[in-house]
């Protein structure tokens, strides 16, 4: 293709927000849908991406190369392989569906809808950045608008989660930051293609183990690993429905993306020393993250740590890789599988996640309530929403015929073959899992004796329905057909398992 | 024997002669003709300063000297008197509508800020330790009655009064440590007293360490560092909040040039124990006052903590040495830009006839004064350092230069620090978006003259964080042709 | 003839009597005059060691006329301030000026 098809990608949102800014604010109808059209585009370039990303070449394709500060040689430079083309379809995909369901959305419309475009361009950016310089930029800048999301449209605690998130996230930015510095400083370097070949700090093990670690940080507290992940439960439970769908569809991901982009490639030999250290974490998110969510009473909440467990299984996909760094073909296909299933199971969190997210939010607008406890026997009161949820959480919990399981399985297939005691350990979380989902999820909300208190409850109106239809049919194609993905994925995956 | 004319050089000193110029015109015109408004001693002013910024650009650097070798007109003096110049234009602007907003307009206000500016020009300019000295202490005196403009307003005279006495008692230190460091070298001009300690080695030489030292305390004064502080949150809480605007920046511009001029030229041979010191230094003035900074309920005095964190970050790179200069450099010139901007939101959204701005009168402005808080927004964000604004590329050299320079736990700090910062800077934005008015401020509509310094320095932090590149270039081959 | 050292320790003690008078007193005027005592310290400094070490450069007693210029100034400023808060306050203590916390 010869346009710019990734650089129209990343700034129509940001064009878009600004026009949204200028409309008068007493047409917030008008404002809406000029926001929600202007989503499309990019949504529409990332099914283009999809489609035409050449699977027989591989590699960094739609690649866009310009100098930005040559005094520091940081450049422009975009390209998606593989694993970023899956994120960025997810990104585009989850931001049309969020504006379309706050359409609810009465307070402060204007400024809401600008700051989820802006929001769009700084994940898209992330996704699309192979300098780091630029991949930083990106980064830092999700965190602006996601933090007005949070504190002016959120619960009652919005003050609190918002600087809570806010710091959290820029502690671990800042110590990346840090040791990126120092890397550019040996490389002369910001390309992160350029500086996984170069391997920065080869000689000097001390200071690639700190640099290792503070990168790590960075990314960690993002997925999040255990013991770092006490901002999500805040922010996720806060965060107005829309803005929970993209923090747990898309900004767990930035996380999850970096360590497969740039920490991998580019510490390979400190992520294997280190692999059992990681792999302990990845294992205590699992089954810890799925032991909280069963504790939990409020809905939201028991979503919020849910991701914990299901990010768990990304982290443990991605330690089985780095555990076999540098032994050669023999563990090759292993790494790969439990690759590949770690990347897709960052799109099917993205999806059922955002779909779980997306049925709190229709829930809570006619309950007004979070607690299981009131609940019950809504299955029959209103049967759409029984059905959209009843697939949703079969598909949460790993369910054979929808999405979770495949690339659940195959993490544990790769994880099974390269680091044994964490997979089996980890394995817990998988049963825990589909204990708290139908216990809590299913029989408590759809199941028993009707609530009189919900005699009066509505079922889904059309706009919510709308919203949800693409997520229950992704979970259900890549369940039953996850070629398509999957050789998309394998490409890039192949690529890096092969220079690790 | 008289130096001849030619031996002045006159002609190179047209900055400081136009600025001190443009200021004793303005006190003549006033005494002379003083009636109605005193718009036109602004635009006097600015008048005097655009003509010396003309001059600093269209001459550019060179080796020579001025006076007689008392002022080097090399890349280092010319850039840091580029970067005072924009501010002191910045702080007339910001001044114009409050002074007549709270009926303090007199035409002085200008010329003062004038001659610190001649002064600061003085400083950056320096190669001579008489010159450095004369710049500081015009700039300061002129500081300290600039301080107690605002007659009738007790606080604004006893910040004055509290300026002068600690600002006095660091000259003093200042001023023995140079004559201490004249005994060890014999000459006062830095490039020869440069040359005499790299002759005489360093070791053990009392006269050059008691004179190091000692200037370091009155610099330190001067930059409010840690433990010489206590006098700037008084001060800056004090004093008329466009003097205050225009204090924090140009003050520490002007020092911090002085001290990257010592730094590179006088004391590269007893870099490492400067930098020792200056080391322990950043590390106090950058806690110490971020931490007391999450203490503070007014944004006037948390703007006074913040700025001395923020000269313990540039101080960072001052460690550094000849690496650090260009990050001091380009720092400083964000720096202008976003505290200049800060300032003067605060200023336009103060109650009159009071200089306080408590936090309770922010809240609910971020929808009520859209623009204002949005830039206010931007020049936290700036300060915090996030990406897209100067004060990200600003951190990212400073503490680039600082690792670079092998003091990578001293960046480490600075970067924690900056972590903890983020902390009070941002609830300043919570306040203004999330909180809704108790009791809602009646806000006076901005003047132009505001408008326009608050659109300079936004568009100065965003330009200079989106794409750097020139300013970045501009600064390391300016201190590159340092006189030596 | 004197030597040098004797006009070193000389400055050093004006300068020590000049800090003791600014630290320990609480009168705005003595605090004043204590620092003016350390700038003419240094004054003596500079004018020993323009006769010992310098000799035949004017530099140092220039040096010494700019500053006994520039102190003049200050204490202008000084004891103008001070009056001014002496005429509303009745009071030129330290301790007593006191409306900014700190």
């Amino acid at each position: 293709m010869d346009w710019p098809v990734l650089s129209i990608m990343l700034f129509t949102p940001l064009v878009g927000s600004v026009i949204v800014l200028a409309l008068p604010k007493e047409k917030p109808a008008l404002l809406k849908w000029v926001a929600l059209a202007i989503s499309f585009i990019p949504l529409i370039l990332a099914a283009l991406v999809w489609f035409s990303y050449d699977r027989g070449t591989g590699g960094m394709q739609f690649v866009e190369r310009a100098a930005w500060i040559s005094a520091i040689n940081v450049h422009y430079y975009l390209g998606v392989d593989g694993i970023s083309v899956p994120m960025v379809c997810l990104t585009a995909l989850l931001t049309t569906l969020s504006l379309f369901y706050s359409f609810i959305i009465d307070q402060r419309p204007k400024e809401y809808f600008a700051f989820f475009l802006l929001l769009e361009t700084a994940m898209l950016g992330v996704f699309m950045s192979l300098d780091f310089f630029l991949f930083y930029v990106f980064w830092e800048l999700s965190l602006v608008p996601m933090y007005f999301l949070i504190g002016i449209w959120g619960g009652p605690r919005r003050e609190y989660a918002a600087i809570k998130f806010f710091l959290y996230t820029l502690v671990g930015s800042v110590a990346m930051l840090l040791a990126v510095i120092a890397m550019y400083l040996e490389t002369g370097s910001w390309d992160i293609l350029e500086m996984a070949r170069l391997q920065p700090f080869s000689t000097n093990l001390t200071l690639a183990a700190v640099a290792f670690w503070a990168v790590f940080l960075g990314f960690a507290i993002k997925v999040p690993v255990f013991p770092f992940h006490t901002w999500l439960p805040d922010a996720h439970v806060e965060a107005p429905t829309a803005g929970s769908v993209i923090l747990a569809g898309i900004l767990l991901k930035l996380g999850a993306y970096g360590m497969i982009r740039i920490l991998l490639p580019i510490f390979p030999a400190m992520f294997r020393q280190f692999a059992p250290v990681v792999g302990i974490l990845a294992a205590i998110s699992i089954v810890y993250g799925a032991l909280v969510a069963m504790s939990q009473w409020d809905l939201k909440k028991l979503i919020a740590y849910s991701s914990v467990n299901h990010m768990g299984y990304v982290m443990l996909g991605v330690t089985a890789a780095a555990a076999a760094a540098g032994s050669g073909p023999a563990a090759a296909d292993s790494q790969a599988i439990a690759l590949n299933g770690a990347v897709l199971q960052m799109w099917n969190h993205g999806i059922i996640t955002g779909a779980l997210f997306f049925l709190v939010g229709v829930i809570y607008e006619r309950a007004h309530t979070r607690d299981l406890k009131a609940f019950g026997g809504l299955g029959a009161k209103v049967p759409t929403f029984a059905g959209i949820l009843t697939v949703t959480t079969f598909a949460s919990l790993g369910l054979p015929g929808l999405a979770g399981f495949v690339s659940e399985f195959l993490v544990f297939r790769g994880a099974f073959a390269l680091i044994r005691p964490f997979a089996i350990v980890s394995s817990l979380g998988i049963v825990i899992s589909a204990a708290y989902l139908l216990w809590k999820v299913i029989q408590h909300v759809l199941l028993g004796p009707l609530n009189e208190r919900w005699a009066r409850l509505t079922d889904m109106n059309r706009r919510e329905v709308i919203t949800l239809a693409p997520l229950i049919f992704f979970m259900v194609i890549f369940g039953l057909y996850p070629a398509p993905i999957l050789d998309l994925i394998n490409q890039a995956v192949v690529t890096i398992v092969g220079s690790l | 024997m008289l130096p001849t004319l030619s031996v002045l050089n006159l002609n190179g000193a047209v900055p400081q002669i136009a600025v001190a110029g443009a200021g004793m015109l303005i006190m003549l015109i006033d005494a002379l003709f003083h009636r109605g408004s005193r718009r036109w001693a602004a635009y006097l002013a600015l008048l005097g300063l655009a003509v010396a910024l003309a001059r600093v650009v269209e001459s550019g650097a060179s080796a020579e000297t001025i006076l007689d070798g008392a002022l080097a007109r090399d890349g280092l003096g010319m850039a840091f008197a580029l970067v005072l110049i924009v501010a002191a234009a910045l702080s007339v602007l910001v001044a114009m509508d409050y002074l007549r907003r709270e009926e303090h307009e007199r035409a002085e206000y200008y010329a003062l800020i004038l001659f610190a500016t001649a002064g600061g020009l003085a400083m950056a300019m320096a190669n001579d330790l008489v010159a450095v000295f004369i710049g500081l202490e015009t700039l300061s005196i002129s500081l300290y009655v600039l301080s107690a403009f605002f007659t009738g307003d007790a606080a604004s005279r006893e910040a004055a009064l509290k300026y002068l006495l600690l600002g006095a008692f660091a000259s003093a230190f200042f001023l023995y440590g140079i004559a201490l460091l004249y005994g060890a070298s014999g000459t006062t001009r830095l490039v020869e007293m440069g040359t005499a300690i790299r002759l005489a080695g360093t070791q053990a030489d009392p006269l050059l360490w008691g004179g190091v030292a000692l200037i370091i305390v009155g610099v330190g004064f001067k930059l409010a560092l840690v433990p010489f502080h206590s006098w700037a949150p008084d001060v800056y809480q004090g004093a008329p909040t466009s003097v205050t605007a225009f204090m924090s920046v140009a003050s520490k511009v002007a020092a911090f040039a002085a001290l990257v001029r010592l730094l590179v030229v006088v004391l590269a041979p007893a870099a490492p124990l400067t930098s020792a010191l200056l080391a322990l230094l950043a590390v106090l003035t950058m806690t110490v006052g971020n931490i007391l900074a999450l203490a503070q309920d007014e944004v006037k005095r948390l703007l006074a903590y913040s700025s001395i964190a923020q000269a313990g970050y540039i101080l960072v790179a001052a460690v550094a040495g000849e690496v650090g200069a260009a990050a001091v450099l380009f720092y400083l010139l964000g720096y202008a830009f976003t505290n200049l901007g800060a300032f003067a939101v605060v200023l336009a959204w103060s109650r009159r006839g009071e200089g306080r701005l408590p936090f309770s009168d922010l809240a609910g402005l971020g929808f009520r004064r859209p623009w204002t808080a949005a830039a206010l927004s931007l020049f936290l964000l700036s300060l915090t350092g996030m990406p897209l604004t100067v004060g990200f590329v600003g951190k990212l050299y400073l503490f680039g230069a600082a690792v670079q320079a092998g003091w990578t736990w001293l960046a480490i700090v600075a970067v924690l620090n900056s972590v903890v910062s983020a902390f009070y800077y941002l609830r300043l934005v919570v306040i203004m978006y999330m909180r809704e008015a108790e009791m809602p401020l009646a806000l006076q509509r901005a003047g132009l003259a505001l408008g326009v310094a608050l659109a300079v320095c936004a568009a100065g932090v965003i330009l200079l964080g989106l794409v750097p590149g020139v300013a970045l270039d501009w600064a390391r081959q300016a201190v590159a042709v340092v006189l030596s | 003839m004197i030597p040098l050292t004797w006009y070193l320790v000389l400055s050093a003690v004006l300068f020590c009597i000049g800090l003791y008078g600014v630290l320990a007193r609480r009168n705005a005027i003595a605090i004043l005059m204590g620092a003016e005592l350390m700038l003419n310290s240094a004054n003596i400094n500079l004018a020993a060691f323009e006769r010992y070490v310098a000799a035949g450069s004017v530099a140092g007693q220039v040096f010494v006329i700019f500053n006994i210029a520039v102190a003049a100034a200050e204490a202008a400023v000084g004891l103008a301030l001070i009056l001014a808060i002496y005429r509303s306050r009745d009071t030129v203590s330290v301790e007593e000026v006191d409306l900014l916390k700190g």
